[in-house]
């Protein structure tokens, strides 16, 4: 039985058990991780995880039950327990699910890649990572010198009781260096090119050799000492411009979020929150300035949000999600899209086959505009640049945020000036949004990965990405402590 | 419902790996667990799962090159090939001059952390549970949360002669209530077995928190004195676990009590230790290196101790390992994963009454580190917020923002309370922590809800 077959083997399952709708999936995921520290392996590893998780619906209520073991006693077993999960959920009263129509596909699909990165050989690996790590160790006062990668494959077979046999495959590459620099009391760090692992894209091994990792690694560590010896950011309010990097999470966080439907419906209330938008935001409500528009795109070169088909069988698609400044759609599931009267557009993501799907990004990006980076900063008369997110935090709701950075400038008369450490910034959402005056053009507008998106409950991880230009903000309190 | 393996079904499995040749060294680490999550929204459930996995991570030493493999596949010929992949890792990789070796054999002590009820919880009582929750709600309160029962088994071998095992369950209740003018509360049960669990107390308890907190009126922001319940509490001592109490940070003068041991760091009120054997824990009485895990005293009357270790960091200080290793390969290095607080002898009533002017948290959301060195932390505060004036509630207030050093916030504690909870932080374990009043803390911003 080849392992399509096995999923479709436990959709009908389920449906023999009692359900009135069911879903199989059928995954396998592995991943490599390697990390060098000063010249030293600090961790390699790989990991193999594969099972099967059906979801089904009883009278309207959703079940779910996975294992790891594709016996087929043992898939009966779970395809039971998923049924007797869902009739346990009618011991209170609730309204019943009544899922969005879509049209049934039988497919197969592979996310782009040119270099399989689980083919090239180990030393390879290692190699570019002890040179990088040896480069910013040679900077005099770095204290640690780490680069890491990071490879994901995922391979899903999904078979729904309306029709649905899919299977496709994604594969997302990543990398990155980091010097830190200790002193008494103190320590700074510096990424390349991004905190938390680098720059992860739906991508092959191609992509860790177009980063730069070596070629960028003395500055990263010369950078690191130097903050050791800067000033603090200062506490005022000013104008703020962001690099694409920062803008990644800026993006997720504070607009990201709030447009899961799931979470504006208060599914998601008692773990990481709820929504300031409301259903009656749709199409009227000013989110930002006229120069920011967002989209939803899962079928965006690179994204680790980029998928052939979601968790519930719907096609990858493109969403506008903020236009000229104005709120227009959420990101919806089959479940949650007939309360804003439409069809699913196709976010629904498990966390690997052992997990409930939930609404998740995709790839979630500001469009462009105008300018380069240089040329934002060349315009700004006064105020301070940030780069390198360190730090972030967001009120139930997504208005009240904070984000700290690696490193920050002064700008004055266009110029980058005075080196800052710590920075941080602080803000509300739609203030934040609304004192948008500059958006970045093509040249400097970059696709991000995003692999540790938290939510859910077992919490869940997802893989998401953004597309981001630098901005400039206005009025925005910095230097908070 | 699934089983655990058993010391001697893990042994028949872990011998495939330790039998691989070739190579000086070989450990195998079974983390196995499964349960079922009743989740509620809108007083209704909405989504319910039950999940089974396991990870059967085996490391291998070829010289002092080590290798990792992980694989789900918990059988004899699944450890066979993780233990040839690992090798091939090892094989090739740099050296890792910093090898401490695998552990040693060492007895681990009995505790009893498996309650059968709890490991076998039906999807039925879980659904019971959460509709006893709701029904003792107040009229018009919506309530929302997660009823979790898990279950799972810990066990290690090594070619050192090293072989433990232990069984745990878990058990959680957690919710938040909205009032029918849109004040929230939070309550939470966290345990280890699902008899410890009062649904219809949970309810009630967020439920008189929501109702009490309508249409909050915005504070000024500024410094504050502060009655932190022991959820609050729970964030400050689980975020200090990760910036102060790791040996790795410590060591390298990341921590922010690197340099300071023995000298006077938070009020002579506070003692913070991690014991996982100490039943009000959750903890394994052994971490993950197969190392028994020992009580570490961190803080004691004030005054900073020591940190925890792993063997890697407990050779370079020169010391034995703690016990407080995380699964391999770990760069982050160990963690203290079942802090306590030491209690007082003040009621949450008394913290309030002694307050003229300040505020009462029930629980703090999404906190992140501003800066390690300072154990600087930033966070909002969530589902009941009060202002307290001349010793009594006075009303809900807006949620705040908060920028604060925890170390400062310890120094400035003037009342710790006589219960301690078992209290979940969102993104660490749960602490073992009582109520605590301090007198300045500081609020950098406010939301508008």
């Amino acid at each position: 039985m080849d392992v399509l077959e096995v999923a479709t083997a436990a959709m009908e399952a389920a449906r023999r058990a009692g359900a009135d709708y069911a879903d199989a999936r059928t995954g396998t995921d592995e991943t490599e991780s390697i990390t060098v520290r000063n010249q030293e392996m600090a961790g390699i590893d790989r990991t193999t995880s594969t099972g099967i998780g059906i979801r089904v619906l009883v009278g309207g209520r959703w079940g779910f039950a996975s294992t790891s073991r594709l016996d087929s006693a043992e898939i009966e077993r779970t395809a039971a327990l998923a049924v007797a999960i869902a009739k346990a959920a009618h011991r209170l009263p609730g309204t019943s699910v009544a899922l969005a129509e879509v049209e049934p596909v039988v497919a197969s699909w592979r996310g782009s890649m040119a270099v399989d990165p689980f083919t090239v050989p180990l030393e390879e690996k290692v190699a570019l990572l002890m040179e990088a790590s040896r480069l910013m160790q040679a900077v005099p006062g770095v204290s640690f010198a780490e680069a890491g990668m990071d490879f994901h494959r995922r391979s899903t077979w999904f078979a729904s009781s309306d029709g649905a046999r899919i299977d496709q495959v994604v594969v997302h590459s990543g990398g990155g260096t980091e010097a830190t620099a200790v002193a008494e009391g103190d320590m700074q760090r510096r990424s390349y090119p991004n905190s938390f692992r680098g720059h992860v894209k739906a991508a092959g091994y191609e992509h860790i050799r177009t980063l730069g990792l070596i070629e960028e690694a003395e500055r990263i560590g010369t950078e690191a000492v130097e903050l050791l010896s800067a000033p603090e950011c200062p506490s005022e309010v000013t104008t703020l411009v962001l690099d694409s990097g920062q803008m990644e999470l800026q993006i997720h966080e504070s607009i990201g979020h709030p447009i899961e439907l799931d979470r504006v419906l208060g599914m998601e209330e008692a773990y990481a929150g709820s929504s300031w938008l409301t259903p009656a935001d749709r199409g009227t409500t000013r989110w930002a300035s006229d120069l920011v528009s967002v989209t939803a795109d899962a079928t965006l070169t690179g994204g680790l949000g980029t998928f052939g088909f979601d968790d519930e069988g719907v096609p990858a698609q493109a969403t506008p999600i903020i236009v000229d400044g104005i709120f227009q759609n959420f990101l919806t599931s089959r479940e949650t899209a007939p309360v804003v009267g439409q069809a699913s557009n196709g976010t629904s993501r498990a966390d690997g086959w052992s997990h409930l799907p939930l609404i998740r990004m995709t790839n979630i990006s500001i469009e462009p505009r105008e300018g380069t980076l240089a040329e934002i900063i060349g315009d700004t008369d006064d105020g301070i640049f940030m780069t390198t997110n360190t730090s972030w935090s967001i009120d139930d709701k997504r208005i009240n945020f904070q984000f700290g950075c690696e490193m920050a400038r002064r700008i004055e008369h266009g110029k980058l000036t005075t080196l800052y450490k710590d920075p941080n910034y602080t803000g509300l959402a739609p203030e934040f949004w609304g004192s948008c005056d500059a958006v970045g053009g093509r040249e400097d507008w970059l696709v991000w990965g995003t692999p540790n998106c938290g939510k859910g409950q077992p919490s869940q991880t997802a893989r998401v990405g953004h597309g981001a230009s630098p901005a400039r903000f206005r009025n925005v309190q910095v230097g908070v402590r | 419902m699934p089983e655990p393996l058993g010391a001697d079904g893990f042994g028949g499995v872990a011998d495939a790996a330790l039998e691989l040749s070739g190579v000086d060294g070989v450990e195998v680490l079974l983390m196995h667990e499964w349960g079922g999550l009743t989740r509620f929204a809108s007083s209704e459930i909405h989504q319910s799962t039950f999940r089974e996995d396991t990870a059967l991570s085996v490391r291998v030493v070829a010289g002092n090159r080590v290798g990792v493999t992980v694989t789900n596949e918990c059988t004899p010929d699944g450890a066979r090939a993780a233990a040839r992949s690992a090798k091939e890792m090892a094989e090739v990789v740099g050296p890792d001059p910093s090898w401490p070796g695998l552990a040693p054999p060492a007895d681990v002590p009995e505790v009893e952390r498996y309650f059968d009820d709890t490991a076998g919880a039906s999807p039925e009582i879980r659904a019971q549970g959460v509709a006893s929750l709701v029904e003792a709600c107040a009229p018009g309160c919506s309530a929302a949360g997660a009823y979790e029962t898990l279950a799972g088994e810990l066990a290690l071998a090594n070619t050192q002669g090293q072989r433990c095992w232990s069984p745990s369950t878990q058990a959680s209740l957690t919710t938040v209530v909205t009032g029918p003018d849109g004040g929230s509360g939070f309550a939470e049960t966290f345990t280890g077995s699902i008899d410890a669990i009062d649904p219809e107390a949970i309810g009630r308890r967020a439920s008189g928190k929501a109702l009490a907190s309508p249409s909050p009126r915005e504070l000024e922001i500024g410094r504050y004195p502060v009655v932190l319940e022991p959820a609050a509490v729970a964030t400050l001592v689980g975020f200090l676990g990760w910036v102060g109490f790791g040996g790795k940070a410590y060591l390298e003068g990341r921590s922010c009590f690197s340099g300071k041991r023995d000298q006077q760091v938070v009020a002579p009120a506070i003692s913070i230790w991690d014991d996982g054997a100490d039943p009000r824990t959750l903890g394994t009485p052994f971490d993950f290196e197969g190392v028994p895990r020992s009580r570490v005293d961190l803080i004691h009357d004030g005054v900073f101790l020591d940190a925890v270790y792993d063997r890697r960091t407990a050779k370079e200080a020169g010391i034995a390992s703690t016990g407080h290793g995380l699964p391999a390969p770990n760069p982050e290095g160990p963690f203290p994963l079942n802090l306590m607080m030491a209690t007082g002898d003040a009621q949450l009533d008394e913290m309030i009454e002694a307050t003229d002017h300040g505020v009462l948290v029930t629980r703090f959301h999404y906190t992140n580190v501003v800066n390690p060195i300072e154990s600087s932390i930033t966070g909002m505060t969530r589902d009941g917020t009060f202002l307290i004036e001349r010793g009594e509630i006075a009303g809900p207030v807006r949620n705040f923002r908060f920028t604060q050093s925890i170390v400062d916030a310890l120094s400035a504690v003037s009342m710790v309370g006589r219960d301690a909870e078992l209290a979940s932080e969102f993104f660490f374990s749960a602490s073992s922590v009582p109520a605590l009043k301090i007198e300045e803390f500081h609020f950098s911003g406010v939301s508008d809800h």
